[in-house]
């Protein structure tokens, strides 16, 4: 194992996972779908990083790049590197890899009903899943599994091992992927919208429940979601992602606080409430452009209702507005947006600073 | 009751349905409405809420005619359901129509929105000959905020903010009075919801539409919304006007149910605050 990640990071705290410049293509009739195109982030360890973002915007093609289940052949990693404690992920073999994922990295998806085995009972899949990765076999597997399902909090455990899939509810289900992922005792805990089929009053149960069990067992988790609630609730840090990319990356109370990105504000001044009753809610109007033809320059761009003529020409770099804040904004760099140019823009996005209530000038000169 | 007569009421309304039980077992019914009464004013919007298999969507086809209550009754501008017979039932049915949660599924993939759109004019009568139901279809979709070249395409052409623009026109297509939208924007994405929710609020002003809202998010009920009634295991549990409920929910499940919705962070809370007009 190297003992200095190799991006030069002084090795006082390695980061538990590192992502860099990740990029993940598809191969489509129409062209190569960018997909993942240059994300790049920081999970530490014990921590929560939400990865926040509408559907197509390649949030969960991020997560399965990590666990290297990019469907194939059609996609495939095209670039970049994911620092596992300091190893690169994408230099193992396919065996090598085995072994990492539900081992040292679990991760647990949306629909519980299609992760599980249905002609299986419960306790076999748990005693599976401890027998493949060496933890445990035989009683003590048995044992374990039993340990497990109590302790993600189902009623009768030890009849939830003789069942089968179908016999049990959405939010049992859930907790027992829950209690299959944390079989290994994960380092890291990859959630892919783990509540978004369930009831809200079981939603929280799940997110209380993981959240207890993140704290008791050090796991780290990256939790993809777009419920920005979720967010709130769970995360410490937040990524927001838009076509294939990072468009803000902050710790969670800053980016509530303040968003950035015109994106972002987008999404907030979108939130239905009833403190916006009678008035039209904001809309990012147009639709997310297509993974094989992203917008050369911004990829929000053509959404933006501050954009201007830079914003179609050159790329906007990701920019640190606030300690641990960046964004990927023109508006944010001082080497771009020249007074004239926020001044068009305040004009022009006059609705939206509205809906807001604060431009994104006086944020930057606050 | 008011001076006015409302739209709908519902009285004293049960659903029980028969449970699969073996040979020879005494039956067992779910009771999933259970003595459940409440009205919707004309032109206001009233949500349901409540868990999944509270009873809610049940309602919502009994509202629709679809289902017929075990017992009680529903009056549609004063006159029962079950007084109406033949032609009278059938001009209830289009005077009442329904938005569901997935457009992906709630629109045939095999028809384009030309045909959706006119397919219920042509059931009701509406429009003198196919020349002009296609016109009133264009307009049907330039009211939904969609160009009238979508006439000729089809379903997997749109992307699920345009298809359940499509359904509400589809809705809308046969002039109705009443909506049922049931989880009218679970599938849609954050930036897309807010486009059909003020999609429906502008509808509502303009037609004078009265929706009833089946909904488990608690925010779309608060923008829409007029009155609620929280329901829980067919009963209805607590009922009021948004703020009451917001402010001072007083039933233990009621309290549960606002509680488990993360909300957001108060800082947001009061930025939204500040945005009201």
């Amino acid at each position: 194992m190297r003992l200095i990640p190799a991006c030069g990071v002084p090795n006082v705290a390695q980061p538990l996972l590192q992502v860099d410049d990740l990029r993940t293509y598809f191969g489509t009739p129409y062209g190569i779908a960018r997909a993942v195109d240059g994300v790049s982030f920081v999970l530490e360890h014990g921590e929560t990083l939400a990865l926040v973002g509408e559907s197509g915007c390649g949030k969960s093609m991020t997560a399965l790049s990590i666990m290297q289940l990019v469907p194939e052949p059609a996609g495939y990693i095209d670039g970049g590197r994911i620092l596992f404690e300091g190893k690169d992920l994408l230099d193992l073999t396919w065996n090598q890899m085995r072994q990492v994922r539900g081992n040292d990295i679990a991760m647990i998806f949306q629909e519980p009903m299609t992760s599980l085995n249905g002609t299986r009972t419960i306790g076999w899949q748990l005693v599976e899943a401890m027998e493949v990765h060496g933890k445990a076999s035989g009683h003590a597997a048995q044992h374990r599994a039993l340990e497990l399902l109590t302790r993600v909090g189902l009623e009768q455990p030890t009849l939830v091992l003789r069942q089968y899939p179908h016999e049990l509810s959405g939010g049992m289900r859930q907790r027992v992927l829950i209690a299959m992922a944390l079989a290994n005792e994960p380092k890291l805990l990859i959630a892919d919208e783990p509540t978004t089929a369930l009831d809200v009053t079981i939603q929280a149960q799940i997110l209380d429940l993981m959240r207890d069990l993140q704290r008791a067992l050090g796991m780290s988790m990256l939790l993809i979601t777009h419920d920005l609630g979720i967010v709130a609730k769970m995360a410490q840090h937040v990524a927001v992602m838009y076509a294939g990319q990072i468009v803000e990356y902050a710790p969670t109370q800053h980016l509530f606080r303040q968003p950035c990105h015109p994106y972002t504000r987008g999404l907030f001044a979108s939130l239905p409430s009833r403190y916006r009753r009678g008035v039209d809610l904001a809309t990012l109007e147009g639709v997310v452009p297509q993974a094989t033809n992203w917008p050369r320059a911004c990829r929000f761009e053509p959404r933006c209702p501050y954009h201007w003529g830079t914003c179609m020409q050159m790329p906007p770099r990701m920019l640190g507005t606030a300690p641990g804040h960046t964004v990927r904004c023109h508006l944010y760099d001082p080497t771009v947006a020249d007074r004239l140019s926020l001044d068009t823009l305040r004009h022009r996005g006059g609705d939206v600073v509205k809906a807001i209530g604060q431009t994104p000038e006086a944020e930057a000169n606050a | 009751m008011s001076a006015i007569a409302p739209l709908l009421s519902v009285r004293y309304v049960t659903k029980y349905f028969r449970l699969r039980t073996p040979l020879f077992q005494p039956t067992v019914y779910k009771r999933a409405v259970d003595d459940v009464s409440f009205e919707i004013p004309h032109g206001q919007t009233l949500a349901l809420v409540g868990e999944s298999g509270s009873g809610k969507s049940t309602i919502g086809l009994m509202l629709l005619d679809l289902l017929e209550p075990t017992s009680g009754d529903i009056l549609y501008e004063g006159r029962p359901f079950s007084a109406r017979r033949g032609r009278e039932r059938k001009a209830l049915r289009r005077e009442m129509q329904v938005v569901f949660q997935d457009p992906y599924a709630s629109l045939n993939a095999r028809m384009n929105v030309r045909e959706t759109l006119t397919e219920g004019m042509l059931v009701h009568r509406i429009g003198a000959n196919a020349r002009e139901r296609e016109e009133r279809a264009a307009a049907l979709l330039r009211q939904v905020s969609l160009t009238p070249d979508a006439l000729e395409r089809y379903p997997h052409e749109f992307s699920g903010g345009q298809r359940q623009r499509i359904a509400i026109a589809r809705a809308l297509s046969v002039e109705p009075k009443f909506l049922v939208l049931d989880e009218p924007t679970s599938a849609l994405d954050v930036s897309v919801q807010s486009q059909v929710l003020n999609l429906l609020r502008h509808l509502q002003r303009e037609l004078g539409l009265t929706y009833l809202l089946i909904t488990h998010n608690l925010d779309v009920v608060g923008y829409l919304a007029d009155s609620v009634c929280v329901m829980e295991a067919g009963k209805i549990v607590e009922r009021g006007t948004v703020d009451d409920i917001f402010d001072n929910p007083k039933e233990a499940y009621t309290q549960r149910l606002l509680s488990a919705i993360p909300s957001l962070d108060p800082a947001i809370q009061a930025l939204l605050a500040q945005n009201r007009p």
